[in-house]
């Protein structure tokens, strides 16, 4: 009951128009008691009319456009009102479902990297989606639905008591059968739409993954593979589907059956009841034909509670999400924002772990403002870790990151990442124009300066070459353009924020030399303040640097300018041979 | 069609069209006995069920003023005996439909999933992938029930609205006509409206598949997000688009329910009718029994209208759906087996570039007239400028796109000419992105070899050297991944890949910038590993690196539309050209 109450409560602004439906609802179905009895009064008075003792008919010919407008305004004002009720469904279950997409998709915004690691995309997208329409189905059509059968129900007994007590009371000694059997239906189609709901999150994960990967199947040639893993997907999801239908065909037969049967009860214990003279056949009639208003709610039950444990089902997957709360936010009492960094960094004995797995260990170095800091290791060495903690993407187990001498964690997350600077190893551009990109983290810039900060990364050359220029749109993730493309891309993005820490990780592996040694250019003469990390694998994007760090297995192995470097036996010396050897051996040097 | 973004809407040029329906019975068509069957049963349910009523009556009329209990009890019995059957039938159609419709949306989902995996990569490049995910799963899911229950039930409906009229006609022409005049005004109604509550629907579809495009790159793209500070910002472009959707829902239904509303007022307008124009014009010559008759008739023909206009309303909505998911499944296959395709035999290695001109806009080569030859076990090195078509030129290889002039032949075979299966499952081939499936590091893999052993995945993952950091894991080879490769280093996840290519045992190896993430001495180690390899297998390189690429057998540099200069890394050295400026700016650098 949670779920319900959940929605109650995000249907803050749209409870009073959600109410005012329900009343027009019952006000109709009220009503559409009101046309059967007009048009009895057509019948009897205008069609039939008053036989009188001599045989002559007075037909009330004078009631007869009255009562036929009658009928007709009566109808038109119900199913007006029935159309108003649909309106304030509409809008409040609509109104309620933006609202917590909103918020959902705010809330994934906020979401942690560790929060990232655990959820698939797919399974995601199907709670803001599909689980989302249960929402909406269950506001919109489930709850006033269940109101409606209640009030129907509970109308109707009261309408039947004032004719006849007993009469009423054999109809209704079906009731408590028909509840046991819903009850007993609705806990065990239960855990059949929770089965459904993750095979529809399993199929979305397929599908998404199939398509996002479409290089990779397509460089393999195993479209067949991909064919027969959907298809056991699509096939899971079948039969996961049919299985709560199969449930409630199992126990629809005896809910039906009884509901039907309040015909039959009618028939046999109004039958008796006349032969007894308990009641007459005109309240027989009134009985028979409003049985209905009995057996549809009871009918109408078993559907409406399926569909309620379904959108409990939903509901779960979503809350889930909507409560997830980061462990990375601000502090309460975190320090003012600052309008511009000095850029200074240091790492005091900052150790990482997951899990068990020690990623980081005692890591001690500063980095002073304005100046450029390589670090390099072997692969799943921590380098990426390591930079990753100065923007907060993780924090840090023990030890400390001051930035401009205040912990990281104690600045403001949206201050302290704005002046932040960061084109990643996995580079994702967005589907949108190359333009939109580079602006990504300013979108107020004009184009001149997007340009020029294109020009920054080496970009501007083959931007200008694209068929629409800086309004290319590129697709997601940047298909379509060559590595060092997008790569150039992403640096001018991180260049435009005109940020006084950046951190290129990987940037330019794909980039060429030449291009490369341009880029260094751009970045040694920036016009604004800015410390740099540098993550590479060549020694010619490191060499420069004020402070080379070596990572191995977490831990700083060496530290030191390339001079000083280049004179230890190490990793760093290695490297320098190994990517000399070349040089020696064509005799350029 | 330019590419396409999030928040542009996807045109649809096709006009309305009954093809849509048509080609849906397709799929229906499989499933005719069941779908006759279950009329069957409706049918005969109908049939059954009024004998209620008729029960009722002679309860009412006859046992009851005989005093005779006996009776009562008799016909109880039989009524319920009628309900049980009808019960019975309605479950078994009941059973029929939920099979058939989640057959058929198997088999829709099922063909336009086979069809997006032969489409080119220009497909998914020229659109957000959220929008492709929403066909394949929302859209598809919207189209069950029209197609199983909805045409049954409008059947019945349609047998239902003869059936009445046939009464009514042998009841009173006049009064039938007048019950009939409601209809054509029903008519207009339906058709002013039509084209609105078509485009409302397709606006919906719009709507809703952009946003989903943009939660979808919101999600994959959530670093990138982060370290911007754009959540805001992108807070509020997705209540924008959430909100579109909302305006489209609420506009489309709010028009749908207009057809509804409408019936329901022509039919109580056609009952007042006939009480008046019986009553009043044509008294004397019909009895008042058949105006009482002819009423009952009026609200009888107009239910099942009702009825179908609901029907109608899910067709309209249902039609948007399947317009899109029809529309996906006509995109043409550009790359595809010829009529005359072949196997292409075991591959020796010799790959020919024949005078190859191609372009990926018309009118702007990339390539222009590119020849040249690498012999079997030859390991070529392409490099260049960014952008200057390395990646183009292997992609031609394994056939991604097609040459616009000249020819790729592997062994003299056009590459053109035989079957993409059996060409690309010889090739090796490690792109830029390395993608990882979520699944274990195992499952990833094997992706190059479904069959592969335990054991042939660790010697390929020792020769990538990605066995020392897979073990160091804390499941090792069954670490679950998610496909965003989380808590995988760049060089971690090519290693990756590059172990998934490796098992496949390519006869034609391609790495494409494959090493760039992976730091210098795994490298080193990597190359021991890799001369080993590129034995006996021919071999392109796009690297940048120069350690890489100056063992290769040929280097290639590409500028220009072609290829500027050929030859060994000592030839090209001598040569003095752009090789060697590159070269030596590197190595200046060092």
């Amino acid at each position: 009951m949670f779920q319900l109450r959940w929605v109650w409560a995000n249907m803050k602004g749209y409870r009073k128009l959600f109410i005012c439906g329900l009343l027009c609802t019952l006000t109709c179905s009220f009503s559409v008691l009101i046309n059967p009895m007009i048009s009895q009064q057509l019948v009897d008075k205008v069609v039939i009319g008053e036989t009188a003792a001599d045989g002559t008919v007075t037909r009330a010919m004078n009631l007869l456009i009255p009562l036929c407008v009658a009928m007709i305004l009566c109808t038109f004002i119900r199913s007006s009102l029935n159309y108003l009720s649909k309106v304030c469904y509409e809008i409040s279950s609509q109104g309620t479902v933006h609202k917590i997409r909103n918020y959902l998709y705010q809330n994934l915004q906020k979401q942690d990297m560790n929060f990232y690691d655990k959820n698939r995309t797919g399974d995601l997208m199907t709670r803001v989606t599909g689980d989302l329409d249960m929402v909406r189905h269950c506001i919109a059509y489930v709850l006033w639905m269940l109101l409606d059968s209640l009030a129907m129900f509970v109308f109707a007994i009261v309408y039947f008591l004032t004719i006849d007590v007993w009469m009423t009371l054999c109809l209704v000694v079906l009731t408590p059968i028909i509840f046991a059997i819903t009850k007993v239906y609705s806990s065990k189609v239960r855990p059949l739409y929770i089965n459904l709901r993750e095979k529809m999150s399993d199929l979305n994960t397929a599908a998404q993954e199939n398509i996002s990967g479409n290089r990779v199947v397509k460089a393999f040639a195993q479209e067949q593979f991909e064919m027969d893993k959907f298809d056991r997907k699509n096939d899971d999801f079948r039969v996961a589907n049919k299985e709560p239908s199969y449930m409630w065909l199992r126990y629809y037969p005896y809910l039906e059956t009884v509901a039907q049967s309040l015909s039959v009860v009618t028939l046999l214990v109004g039958g008796i009841f006349m032969i007894q003279g308990r009641i007459t056949p005109g309240e027989f009639t009134v009985f028979n034909g409003m049985t209905w208003t009995l057996s549809n709610p009871m009918r109408q039950l078993g559907m409406l509670l399926s569909d309620l444990q379904r959108f409990f089902a939903s509901a779960s997957k979503i809350i889930e999400i909507y409560y997830a709360r980061p462990t990375i936010v601000n502090r309460h009492d975190c320090v003012q924002p600052k309008k511009e960094y000095d850029g200074k960094v240091e790492f005091q004995h900052v150790t990482l772990k997951f899990g068990k797995a020690t990623i980081l260990e005692d890591v001690n170095f500063t980095a002073n403002p304005g100046e450029t800091i390589a670090i390099m290791g072997s692969t799943g060495s921590g380098k990426t870790s390591l930079i990753n903690l100065i923007p907060r993407f993780y924090d840090a187990s023990d030890g400390k990151i001051l930035v401009d001498d205040v912990d990281v964690r104690m600045r403001p997350l949206e201050d302290l990442r704005g002046h932040i600077g960061m084109a990643t190893q996995d580079v994702f551009l967005f589907s949108d124009t190359v333009e939109g990109n580079i602006c990504y983290g300013d979108t107020e810039m004009p184009e001149e300066q997007i340009q020029e900060y294109a020009v920054l990364a080496a970009a501007d050359d083959f931007i200008q070459k694209m068929p629409d220029g800086y309004d290319t749109i590129i697709g997601e993730r940047g298909v379509g353009l060559s590595g060092g493309q997008k790569q150039r891309i992403a640096l001018a993005r991180a260049l435009a924020i005109r940020p006084n820490i950046l951190i290129l990780d990987d940037t330019t592996s794909a980039v060429d030399m030449e291009t490369e040694k341009y880029i260094q250019h751009s970045l040694d003469t920036l016009n604004f303040k800015c410390t740099k990390f540098i993550i590479a694998q060549r020694i010619s994007s490191t060499r420069h640097a004020d402070k080379i760090i070596i990572l191995q297995d977490g831990k700083i192995a060496q530290m030191g300018t390339h001079e000083e470097l280049v004179k230890q036996d190490g990793y760093y010396r290695e490297i320098f041979c190994l990517q000399n050897e070349g040089a020696e051996m064509a005799g350029v040097n | 069609m330019a590419r396409n973004k999030f928040d542009i809407d996807e045109t649809l040029e096709t006009p309305f069209d009954i093809k849509h329906l048509k080609r849906s019975f397709i799929y229906i068509k499989k499933h005719t006995k069941k779908m006759v069957a279950a009329l069957l049963l409706s049918a005969l349910g109908v049939v059954i069920s009024l004998f209620g009523p008729i029960l009722v009556q002679r309860g009412v009329d006859v046992a009851v003023p005989n005093k005779d209990i006996a009776q009562v009890v008799l016909l109880s019995a039989i009524f319920l005996g009628t309900i049980v059957i009808n019960v019975i039938f309605i479950t078994i159609r009941s059973k029929l439909m939920v099979e058939v419709g989640q057959d058929i949306v198997y088999d829709i989902r099922k063909d336009l999933f086979n069809h997006l995996q032969e489409l080119p990569f220009k497909y998914y490049d020229d659109r957000p992938h959220g929008k492709i995910m929403v066909r394949i799963v929302n859209y598809v899911n919207n189209v069950s029930d029209l197609l199983s229950n909805g045409i049954i039930n409008f059947v019945l409906e349609l047998f239902n609205i003869i059936f009445i009229l046939i009464f009514m006609f042998s009841v009173s022409v006049k009064l039938s006509l007048v019950v009939l005049a409601g209809l054509p005004v029903f008519m207009v109604v339906i058709f002013l409206i039509k084209n609105f509550q078509r485009k409302a629907w397709q606006q919906v579809s719009n709507k809703s598949s952009n946003m989903n495009a943009y939660l979808h790159e919101s999600i994959n793209g959530i670093r990138v997000t982060q370290i911007f500070t754009r959540e805001e910002q992108n807070a509020g472009i997705f209540a924008r688009l959430s909100g579109n959707y909302r305006k489209a829902w609420l506009k489309a239904t709010f028009i749908s329910q207009c057809v509804w509303y409408s019936v329901d007022n022509i039919a109580t307008i056609i009952s007042a009718l006939i009480y008046i124009v019986g009553m009043m014009y044509m008294a004397p010559e019909v009895s008042f029994g058949v105006i009482l008759a002819m009423s009952g008739y009026a609200s009888r023909f107009w239910q099942p209208i009702m009825n179908l206009s609901n029907l109608y309303n899910n067709f309209i909505n249902t039609i948007a759906y399947l317009e899109r998911i029809f529309e996906a499944m006509d995109e043409p296959v550009t790359i595809t087996d010829a009529a005359d395709a072949y196997e292409l035999p075991k591959i020796e290695g010799q790959i020919t570039f024949d005078h190859v001109t191609f372009a990926y806009e018309p009118g702007k080569n990339i390539l222009e007239d590119v020849s040249f030859t690498a012999q079997p076990g030859e390991s070529i090195a392409l490099v260049g400028p960014t952008g200057a078509g390395k990646t183009t030129i292997v992609n031609l290889i394994s056939r991604f796109y097609d040459v616009d002039g000249g020819a790729v032949l592997i062994d003299g075979n056009d590459v053109s000419r035989v079957t993409l299966h059996s060409l690309r499952s010889q090739m090796g081939i490690m792109l830029q992105d390395s993608f990882i499936f979520s699944g274990t590091l195992l499952e990833n893999i094997k992706y190059g070899k479904l069959d592969a052993t335990d054991e042939e995945v660790r010697i390929a993952c020792q020769t990538v050297c990605a066995d020392e950091f897979i073990e160091e894991m804390e499941k090792g080879y069954d670490t679950e991944v998610n496909e965003r490769g989380s808590r995988l280093s760049q060089g971690q996840k090519q290693l990756i890949a590059f172990a998934r290519t490796l098992l496949c045992d390519p006869k034609v190896l391609i790495l494409d910038e494959a090493t760039s993430s992976i730091d210098a001495k795994t490298e080193r180690l990597l190359q021991k590993g890799l001369q080993e390899l590129l034995k006996g297998r021919t071999s392109f390189i796009i690297a940048h690196r120069l350690s890489t690429i100056m063992h290769c057998d040929k280097i290639m540099y590409i500028s220009n539309k072609g290829i500027t200069e050929c030859g060994t890394h000592e030839e090209l050295m001598a040569k003095r050209g752009d090789y060697y400026h590159l070269y030596t700016s590197q190595l200046q650098e060092a």
